[in-house]
């Protein structure tokens, strides 16, 4: 992995087109500005995760495997919908 | 009462009532939004997530807190627009709002619940959303125990 330190107002650029600046850098989090071409997605990681988790949640056994499912804590009531 | 036909439990009769509309779909599945939740005694505390459009996509799912009983929701405004709640704070699970995890198998068929983002249902409105949880250490691959079936004999012990 290539690591770069960057101060706010400065940038990045990655190929040909696509350029990426650091607008803010507090203590906990920074605030990135993304200008890339139209057809470059860009998107959250926690997304791409949860497509991924949502794919894996819809094909496998799941029920099958749930058999000997142990919860840790006893279930609070299902509400009903 | 309209009728769906489902993945585990053949043609089911539901009630209006009781559909849950995700005005966004869910990640990978933008496209499926209305759901109802088919909640079987004999499966508790598993409920099934079902999709009134596709009959084979059933999800799996277990409420947070039966995985987590610390578990706090970090909604960010965004979603909490979209379920129409009070954006300055997080709702109250089991008071305003139903709070789901999708379980998962890997290939090893371990499985998992996505505690990273959970289901959250306006239990009032039953709109809901995949909320994606803002600035968590949650896991979307949150182990979950599973009770091996006794052995007859003793597996050698690794030194």
């Amino acid at each position: 992995m290539l690591v770069v330190r960057r101060r706010e107002g400065e940038s990045l650029v990655i190929g040909e087109d696509i350029e990426v600046v650091i607008l803010e850098a507090g203590p906990n989090r920074v605030k990135l500005g993304i200008m890339a071409p139209r057809e470059v997605l860009v998107f959250r990681k926690e997304l791409e995760l949860t497509r991924e988790q949502n794919r894996a949640a819809a094909t496998a056994d799941v029920l099958g495997l749930s058999g000997n499912l142990q919860l840790r804590h006893a279930a609070p009531e299902t509400p009903h919908v | 009462m309209p009728e769906c036909q489902t993945r585990y439990f053949a043609v089911m009769e539901y009630s209006d009532d009781g559909v849950i509309r995700l005005p966004r779909g869910l990640p990978g599945f933008e496209d499926e939004g209305e759901f109802v939740l088919i909640d079987q005694p004999s499966h508790r505390p598993l409920v099934f997530f079902q999709s009134l459009r596709t009959p084979h996509l059933c999800f799996l799912a277990l409420p947070v807190l039966s995985i987590d009983r610390s578990y706090r929701l970090a909604v960010s405004a965004d979603d909490l627009a979209l379920l129409e709640l009070n954006t300055v704070r997080q709702p109250g699970i089991g008071q305003e709002v139903m709070c789901l995890s999708f379980i998962a198998a890997g290939d090893d068929r371990a499985l998992s619940a996505n505690l990273l983002s959970p289901v959250v249902i306006n239990l009032k409105t039953r709109v809901a959303v995949q909320a994606i949880q803002n600035g968590c250490h949650y896991s979307h691959r949150h182990p979950l125990l599973v009770e091996e079936p006794e052995m007859d004999e003793a597996e050698p012990v690794c030194s």
